[in-house]
């Protein structure tokens, strides 16, 4: 009975510890920047963010977490984890009201951050807020407004910009255009394939695959159920004249990115893909990629993609969440985030405002431009990702 | 048998069994050993110092080792007074309290995660250790329950009530005479349910919220990544912990049983 | 006392757990997959059982859950067998429980890395100079998760087998083979009695493990199709939460399912024991 009594005693442990109310976002705009930085000195934050990239944990652990103690008093601690697993643990505090949250910032984008608005996990509207949004970040450039079609509203700011790009094995001339990448998957039958459209990598093979079909880049910004109407069908056809010719002739695809790397090292498959066109280098200097490994942005164009960071409704230290992301934004940060050796991915910072020492230590870290400015393709409206999973397994999987 | 079979059947039993895992350590050490090398021809200690570097590491592996202790001895405490009376008596709608007691091995997890969450947060228990100890205890008791009530099956009841003949009362011979024969099964139970309990990890990313830092948190995001000598190696430290609590565990059934001898 | 009541009352405190925590879950999952405005309450459901996808996937998951758990106790009981007597040996028992140690998906990587085509075994017989090594990663047949499943899940046969061979009275087995009774009789009247509601209650307990886990398919399966634990994560994270009721549909459908065969068989074993043990005393 001992146990029983126990575990009673534990369920009745029910002290709800209602901690001080955070200020929300309306009592933060009418305070000054140094009153907020003031009242963020010796707090303790947490960020939630994926994981499982070494280069990416040593930046933050190593860069920024130092930086913000020195400056701020403010100890960042990392919490490993995948958005979507956060965005509905932050769902369920919602439902329960909790307000003591767990995490202070968010690292989210597209898909992801229409849920979290439309589900009210957000803190509100904060950009406008934050200096170095002011001085560093071209206001006007269209992520800032809108991620993948939806409006941004100041939830949440713009924190690293990659391109889409492939990564081919061996010295053959590696095709240029998606028209090339068919032929080419059709000449080296069981070399190419793409991850699971469940998977942000794999839709975004598809959406490369829809703007090859819409012809213009300008068509698929906004959502348009008519254009799906109207070539939603050329998109599986293509899709599925492509299948015998990937690898397990589409009998199956890796279910992640991670998976189709694997394939990529082993020398399954030729070809592996990604946002972030950088990302190949320090995979091919820890030895797993092959150092004949070659990184190619399509002549036909390149989605680029932005991911940003945000606050969660129930953040107990607002002020220095702001305070940490201010950072996040100076050139300081973004020039480090640039170091391949680290994390190796595009800045969002505007060149025009930076200083000349500042513009030269960028040029020096960037190395060379992989995908054109011109070839950039923007990114789709967050709603056809949504037909494009709800889709893509019964009108190109199971059509064999 | 004879010899021969038996050193043919040792050693297959541990190709299959045991070698594997062997196999992972050197491909933890190896560096860009790929398709068709045999052998790698280059080696490198990468892997295991990505392992090492992460500042959270070392706590993580208190935490997970804590916990993993925690819900063992919670385990015990609930499941032997369930396996005994499922092994020594025939109750009514038996076949019941068994279906009730297996619901946590076939309930997905993500089903279940977060009802729990909400429920957690409810008696806040959310976010911290207890919480996660509480949530590990959902697939580990139905393997505890099981393995005691083996163990259980096996002891002849004549010998307590010699105990108790001999004027034992009940609590001794409880702890003097029974849990001394039921080592084996305590022994085989702490570890498989340590074993789960250090796999989770839905759970104890839903629960614990990423605070409750265990091993499987830092890792799992590292699992499946391309670079092979860092998953290898934490697959490696995977396999070693179990082992740690081993040596541990047995060294406290040791103590246990000198004990019940002096009793 | 009756026995009946102190039996309920011992194990009150774990009937008292699953119904607060596991109970509380469900309860969950029941509500969302109910919840869909203005589509009726059951719609959830019926476009579960409508679908072709879900056929699919149940069927692969009976396949490879039957198949593997069937596999595990065959070669485990064989096993335990052969090798009783040196079982009680602790260097014999750590090699045969090893993998134990081992968590679930951990175990898939080691698959992964011994019998994928770009894998060990695929280097070793490329270098025999044999071309063509098999598909066996991610296979429509799913044969690399059954291999993973009967490396993990054999080690656990054997240890809830062996207390039974380690407690057999053996001179029954002498008795019946100076009665001049065949291997398959003396197995049948010595052994079974004993061995065989255990064999079904491992059997069970592996079953329906296999049939909601999750960690193993995911990356050895195939796209299409795939096992339901699988199918059902995809559908709860993607397309903005929409596809949420379905996937708790199917979770619940499949727990439905689970508990059912559980509880028939669980019923079947006890009844087959008191059986059992009548006709083994009689032999």
């Amino acid at each position: 009975m001992k146990s029983w009594t126990g575990l009673a005693a534990l369920l009745l442990l029910t002290v709800c510890s209602a901690g001080e109310e955070a200020a929300d976002a309306d009592d933060l705009a009418e305070q000054d920047w140094e009153e907020i930085t003031a009242a963020a000195d010796g707090a303790e934050i947490g960020i939630y963010m994926w994981g499982g990239d070494e280069g990416l944990n040593a930046y933050i652990d190593e860069v920024v977490a130092p930086a913000l103690e020195e400056s701020y008093d403010i100890t960042l601690t990392r919490y490993p984890m995948e958005a979507p697993e956060f965005l509905s643990r932050l769902r369920t505090e919602r439902e329960a009201g909790s307000m003591d949250g767990t995490a202070d910032i968010l690292w989210i984008n597209g898909e992801n951050f229409r849920i979290a608005k439309e589900n009210e996990l957000l803190y509100g509207s904060f950009a406008d807020l934050l200096p170095n949004m002011d001085a560093y970040v071209n206001e006007d450039a269209p992520y800032v407004e809108t991620d993948m079609g939806i409006p941004v509203e100041g939830m949440q700011v713009p924190w690293g910009n990659v391109q889409y790009a492939f990564q081919f094995r061996g010295d053959a001339e590696p095709p240029e255009t998606m028209e090339e990448l068919f032929s080419w998957a059709e000449e080296n039958p069981g070399a190419f394939t793409y991850p699971n459209v469940s998977n942000d990598t794999g839709a975004g093979f598809v959406r490369h695959v829809m703007h090859h079909v819409a012809d213009d880049p300008e068509i698929l910004e906004t959502f348009d159920e008519e254009w799906l109407e109207e070539n939603g069908e050329d998109v599986w056809r293509i899709l599925r004249e492509l299948q015998p010719h990937l690898w397990r002739e589409g009998r199956t695809y890796p279910e992640t990115l991670e998976q189709q790397d694997q394939l990529f090292s082993s020398g399954e498959v030729d070809v592996t893909l990604g946002f972030n066109e950088y990302r190949a280098e320090s995979l091919v200097d820890q030895g797993t990629f092959p150092e004949d490994t070659q990184t190619v942005g399509l002549e036909s164009g390149s989605i680029a993609s932005t991911h940003y960071l945000s606050m969660p409704f129930n953040t107990t230290e607002p002020e220095a969440a702001l305070t940490a992301i201010n950072y996040f934004l100076s050139p300081e940060a973004q020039t480090a985030k640039l170091d391949p050796e680290r994390w190796g991915e595009g800045h969002i910072l505007d060149l025009d405002a930076l200083s000349e020492e500042e513009n030269d230590a960028i040029e020096s870290l960037s190395g060379e431009e992989i995908v054109p400015q011109e070839t950039i393709l923007p990114e789709l409206d967050a709603r056809y990702v949504d037909w494009i999973q709800e889709n893509w397994e019964q009108e190109v999987v199971q059509q064999r | 048998m004879n010899k021969f079979w038996k050193v043919l059947l040792a050693s297959l039993l541990i190709l299959v069994f045991v070698a594997p895992v062997l196999f992972l350590f050197i491909r933890s050490v190896s560096f860009g050993w790929r398709f068709p090398d045999v052998l790698p021809d280059a080696f490198s200690l990468r892997g295991w110092q990505a392992v090492w570097s992460d500042p959270q590491l070392i706590r993580a592996l208190w935490t997970t080792i804590g916990i993993g202790t925690a819900v063992v001895v919670l385990n015990y405490l609930l499941a032997l007074p369930a396996a005994y009376a499922l092994s020594h008596h025939e109750p009514r709608g038996k076949a019941v309290i068994e279906t009730v007691i297996m619901l946590p091995i076939f309930v997905p997890v993500l089903a279940v995660a977060m009802g729990l969450h909400l429920f957690m947060i409810r008696i806040g228990a959310a976010d911290s250790w207890i919480g996660v100890v509480l949530i590990h205890m959902l697939p580990t008791l139905p393997y505890a329950v099981r393995i005691l009530k083996s163990g259980f099956d096996r002891l002849q009841t004549d010998w307590m009530w010699q105990g108790r003949t001999l004027g034992m009362g009940p609590v001794r011979t409880f702890f003097g005479l029974m849990l001394p024969m039921m080592l084996p099964s305590l022994r085989s139970c702490g570890i498989l349910v340590f074993v789960i309990s250090l796999s989770q990890y839905v759970l104890t990313a839903i629960i614990g919220g990423g605070r409750v830092t265990t091993l499987p948190i830092l890792y799992f995001p590292f699992f499946s990544s391309a670079d092979e000598a860092v998953t290898a190696s934490f697959t490696m430290l995977f396999a070693l912990l179990p082992i740690v609590f081993l040596v541990l565990l047995e060294t406290a059934l040791y103590t246990y049983h000198k004990w019940s001898r002096t009793v | 006392m009756s026995s009946s009541v102190k039996s309920w009352l011992l194990a009150l405190p774990v009937l008292l757990f699953m119904a607060v925590f596991a109970a509380q879950g469900l309860y969950r999952a029941w509500l969302e997959s109910v919840q869909v405005d203005g589509a009726g309450l059951f719609s959830a459901y019926t476009e579960l059982l409508t679908g072709r996808t879900f056929w699919a996937s149940f069927g692969i998951s009976v396949y490879v859950s039957f198949i593997s758990a069937v596999l595990s106790v065959v070669i485990g009981l064989w096993l335990v067998r052969l090798l009783h007597r040196y079982f009680l040996r602790d260097d014999w028992k750590l090699a045969v429980w090893f993998p134990m140690l081992i968590p679930h998906f951990a175990a898939a990587y080691l698959t992964v890395l011994f019998f994928s085509p770009g894998g060990w075994f695929a280097s070793v017989s490329a270098s025999a100079g044999l071309d063509g090594f098999p598909i066996l990663v991610n296979d429509p047949l799913y044969i690399g998760v059954i291999l993973t499943y009967l490396w993990k899940e054999i080690p656990f046969v054997v240890l809830m087998l062996l207390p039974v061979y380690q407690e057999l009275d053996w001179r029954m087995e002498e008795a019946a083979r100076s009665l001049g009774a065949g291997a398959w009789t003396r197995f049948k009247t010595v052994e079974l009695p004993w061995s065989g509601p255990v064999l079904l209650e491992v059997w069970l307990i592996l079953f329906v493990f296999m049939l909601g886990a999750y960690e193993i398919p995911v990356l050895l399966g195939v796209t299409y199709p795939s096992m339901l634990p699988v199918l059902a994560f995809e559908w709860f994270y993607q397309a903005g939460w929409s596809q949420r009721p379905l996937a708790q549909a199917m979770m619940v459908v499949l727990t439905a399912i689970s508990a059912f065969t559980a509880f028939l068989l669980l019923y079947i074993i006890q009844r087959s024991r008191r059986r059992w043990l009548r006709g083994g005393m009689r032999a």
